[in-house]
């Protein structure tokens, strides 16, 4: 064998480390290198790949029942279509169901109520410890202090107002939504068919702007200039659903009622039209007063418009007059519902008929819960409820009434009394008061009537519904009242619609809601000012305010770098010696908001201030919390006898 | 071996037809933002801390309210929204397609490629900002911070986007991707003529209303290119539309405008007036 010299050994190893360089540059490690280093110093993060597939769906979140279209990466979702792509909820959902401050499992209170101090427990644990807080009502005697309050109408709700009713109580709410206010007005819900009328007179409702079931109510709006549909529209400031109506009437702030009664008078006086409907022979000596000409010194329309507003409304063969001022935060007073309605009813509009939710029927009662519940004497809406009544124990399903409500403060000072049992997914500002949070799901996680869920359940989050089942399992008296083994078997029933009863004319409603608006539009030196409401695109009332891709829209004249604009029209401004950007405080008789800035603009009526709903909340999640102020701390709080709720939407201020 | 014409990969590819733009119908518009939302989902926007927070936050799809409050009294108001995005301009001269941002980028990061699509590379970006200063429409935004897409948000990120990278300019494409997955689709089936393929942009298939339409502008029967033509269209800023054929050769010859393939359409005249520079 050769022995390796020095030069053999330099060739050979020089030879080493030139193959080894020309193999580690051929090889593209170099690239990859860079590629790596690239995004290391950009700090970059790269979207995870896989296998694109798609999956079909139902969104079962309202009564449209959109078909979905949802793109899949593995078993990420990544992108959703839907049939008619109407509606926010849907195109949120991601943002919802990959919430990085979703709640993963049941929480349990740890430290004072509103400290947002949690330790997290079992589903089993917290049914359980909530189960025997149930069971200590029921062997105290204190069934009627019970309560649960919903959001929305629908399989989840049910459930719960089962569960209230099978425990004997009749202590079940619904946020003031639309649906909610209608129903306690009418007896059921106004259903329109938008997609086949001729003729739309709204009294506020921005029915464009994510109002009511805005999914459908889009879709028909793309036939509506084809068929000849008209929209009016009656309302004070210039909203995006007035500038897209046909005609806007402007009326003063919060006259709307006026106008309906007015409408109402020459439909009956002068066209001859009549009405079905207890106590309409005595409603129509009521409204006898307001003449056209009486109702245009209130509401500012002149009095040939309101003819020629009656003329073609009953003229149209299949109109429809919608009320619930605003968009998602609905607030209109009784009085004003059974007006609106009254119009449809007068002139007999095929395209109108009222609706109740069936729910799930009265359950099965052990002795001593139905002794409980027939003695019952529940609130007649939510304020009332939060106002005037007692629960020491409460479950709150999606509703956020700390946030929403005008008596939100009271609201929080109760809850810290109470057990609070919250259904949500994210920790809301009523849920912060919670002893348990259980999480539930976004709608993609849910099992539809179209089959199985699209994505499965995040971390152990439960259906809101599934956990009312499970928890009745639990306890002795009522699990005979929920013989389902899953929400699954209820799917169908949980929203059904049925017919409504017969709908009526309440006259101490109206007359007091007309004392009541009389003096709020009376003039007040103190107050001089009107604060009317607002809603921003998919923010709605405030739950859009936890998504990152619904901040990118909010626009600079409404909320930015932690300042909260109102807007104020701009005579009434420069009279009031306000100027563009300035900082005011707004002050009602219930309070004072502070430290809002001053947008002049006169799409606003003069004498009213603007103001956005939605800000000021104090948790869901950190994108929202702590953003601007939140007005329904100082909106008016008269208490409807009928709905049971406050009509917030006008209310008298001053501002320094 | 038999020779089959359409799985030939060496025949010459054949000549891009397509001019991709867009309508936009304010009087459908309501405003109501599902727009914005899917193009933020579609293409992995970058979600800061609070992205309320106006000079940080980053979008591709702007949607603008818009009042004449500044010339008309209440009742006489009205509210309208504009959603902007990259108007993908082309500038005048047909054979040499340069808008103002392809004209100053000095490292060729942004283009106009043949199919009218204003293109951004993002890793070609070298972020001096040249070409958002000559953008017209503000339609392209820096990358001021590092996206922050805080835990399980990443999960619902789009991998056919990359996530640009902090100090780049990011701009609207057309959702370009989308196209190039139906092309790859289309490939796949056999079929190679890229003009076979149409596609729909995020934001235009969320419009709930059909107010926005995409499409062929050089296709004289497709919807877009027929309300390009409508008496109701017209272009933000761009009032060299509404003077007289010679005028608009003479001036063009002149100026560079900036050319536009977005076209919005109104009936209400102070829509256009508020649309253009006084």
């Amino acid at each position: 064998m050769k022995k390796i010299d020095r030069k053999d050994f330099l060739t050979l190893a020089g030879g080493a480390v030139a193959g080894g360089l020309a193999g580690t540059v051929f090889s593209g490690a170099p690239i990859d290198a860079l590629q790596w280093l690239v995004e290391w110093t950009q700090d970059q993060y790269r979207p995870l790949d896989g296998r694109e597939h798609y999956l079909r769906s139902v969104c079962d979140a309202c009564p449209d029942r959109c078909e979905l279209s949802i793109r899949m990466i593995d078993d990420r979702a990544v992108n959703i279509q839907t049939s008619n792509s109407a509606c926010p909820v849907g195109q949120n959902a991601l943002q919802l169901m990959y919430h990085p401050e979703r709640i993963p499992q049941p929480l349990k209170r740890d430290g004072r109520k509103g400290s947002g101090k949690w330790t997290t427990v079992t589903w089993d644990q917290a049914l359980t410890d909530i189960a025997s807080k149930i069971n200590e009502k029921i062997q105290g005697n204190k069934r009627h202090l019970i309560a649960g309050i919903n959001k929305d109408y629908n399989l989840t709700s049910a459930l719960l107002d089962r569960l209230i009713a099978a425990l004997g109580s009749k202590n079940s709410y619904y946020e003031a939504g639309l649906e909610a206010i209608t129903t306690s007005s009418l007896g059921g819900v106004p259903q329109y068919n938008f997609e086949n009328t001729d003729y739309i007179l709204s009294f506020g409702a921005r029915i464009l702007e994510g109002w009511g079931p805005s999914g459908s109510l889009l879709k028909a709006f793309r036939g509506w200039k084809a068929r000849g549909t008209k929209l009016v529209m009656a309302e004070t400031n210039r909203s995006r659903t007035a500038s897209m109506a046909d005609e806007w009437v402007p009326v003063k702030a919060g006259t709307e009622l006026f106008l309906a009664l007015g409408i109402a008078y020459v439909l009956i006086r002068e066209k001859g039209r009549n009405s079905g409907g207890a106590g309409f022979a005595n409603w129509v000596t009521y409204i006898s007063d307001y003449t056209p000409e009486q109702v245009s010194s209130i509401t500012g329309v002149p009095a040939e418009k309101i003819r020629e507003i009656a003329d073609a409304f009953n003229r149209a063969g299949r109109p429809v007059a919608v009320s619930g001022r605003g968009a998602q935060g609905i607030s209109s007073s009784s009085a004003e519902i059974t007006a609106v309605y009254a119009l449809n009813s007068l002139v007999n509009s095929p395209a109108v008929t009222l609706k109740k939710h069936t729910g799930l029927g009265t359950p099965p009662m052990s002795q001593g819960a139905a002794q409980a519940y027939s003695s019952a004497e529940p609130k007649k809406g939510l304020d009332d409820f939060i106002k005037n009544g007692e629960f020491e124990l409460v479950f709150i399903n999606e509703a956020n009434p700390v946030h929403r409500s005008v008596f939100g403060s009271d609201m929080k000072t109760k809850l810290g009394n109470a057990f609070v049992v919250s259904f949500a997914p994210l920790v809301n500002d009523s849920a912060l008061y919670a002893d348990y949070v259980l999480p539930s799901l976004s709608f993609l996680e849910t099992k539809t009537t179209a089959g199985d869920a699209a994505v499965a359940p995040y971390a152990q989050a439960r259906h809101a519904g599934q956990a009312i089942i499970d928890l009745a399992g639990k306890i002795e008296e009522i699990r005979g009242a929920f013989n389902w083994q899953s929400y699954t078997d209820l799917i169908r029933e949980g929203s059904a619609l049925g017919a409504a009863g017969n709908f009526a004319f309440n006259n101490e409603s109206l007359k007091s809601q007309i004392t009541l608006l009389k003096k709020l539009l009376s003039e007040d030196r103190n107050y001089p000012l009107s604060l009317i409401p607002y809603e921003l695109p998919m923010l709605g009332d405030g739950d859009g305010l936890a998504f990152p891709y619904i901040l990118k829209n909010i626009d600079g004249n409404t909320y930015s770098k932690k300042k909260l604009w109102v807007m104020i029209n701009r005579q009434t401004a420069r009279d009031q010696g306000v100027s563009e950007g300035e900082r005011i405080d707004i002050e009602s008789s219930r309070g004072e908001i502070g430290s809002v800035r001053a947008h002049l603009t006169d799409t606003v009526a003069p004498g009213v201030v603007a103001i956005p709903l939605g800000f000021g909340q104090k948790a869901n999640t950190k994108y929202a919390e702590d953003k601007g102020v939140n007005p329904k701390e100082i909106m008016n709080a008269e208490i409807d006898p009928l709905t049971g709720n406050a009509d917030w939407w006008l209310t008298r201020v001053k501002i320094d | 071996m038999e020779h089959n014409e359409k799985a030939d990969i060496t025949r010459k590819a054949p000549a891009m037809h397509r001019k991709w733009g867009m309508a936009i119908d304010l009087d459908k518009c309501t405003g109501c933002g599902n727009c914005s939302l899917s193009c933020a989902q579609e293409n992995n926007l970058p979600m800061f801390e609070d992205d309320s927070d106006i000079p940080k936050r980053v979008f591709y799809l702007d949607l603008m309210k818009v009042t004449n409050d500044r010339d008309a009294q209440y009742p006489n108001v009205g509210v309208v929204y504009i959603p902007k995005m990259c108007q993908q301009c082309e500038g005048n001269e047909p054979s040499n397609p340069k808008p103002p941002c392809v004209s100053v980028c000095p490292v060729v990061a942004t283009d106009v490629g043949d199919d009218g699509v204003v293109s951004q590379i993002w890793s070609r970006c070298i972020g001096c900002r040249y070409c958002q200063a000559s953008c017209p429409y503000e339609a392209r935004a820096f990358n001021w911070w590092k996206p922050d897409y805080e835990g399980r948000f990443k999960e619902s990120l789009n991998p056919e986007v990359s996530v640009p990278a902090r100090g780049t300019i990011i701009k609207c494409t057309f959702c370009s991707h989308i196209w190039k997955r139906e092309r790859d689709r289309a490939v796949a089936n056999g079929e190679l003529d890229i003009n076979a393929v149409l596609y729909t942009p995020a934001c235009v298939s969320a419009c709930p209303t059909n107010a926005m339409v995409f499409g062929d502008l050089n296709d004289p029967n497709s919807e877009v290119s027929r309300l390009s033509r409508d008496a109701r269209a017209f272009r933000l800023v761009h009032s060299i539309d509404e003077k007289p054929a010679d005028e608009q050769k003479r001036l063009r010859g002149i100026k560079n405008y900036p050319n536009p393939k977005v076209y919005y359409l109104t009936s209400h005249q102070w829509i256009r007036d508020m649309m253009r520079f006084k």
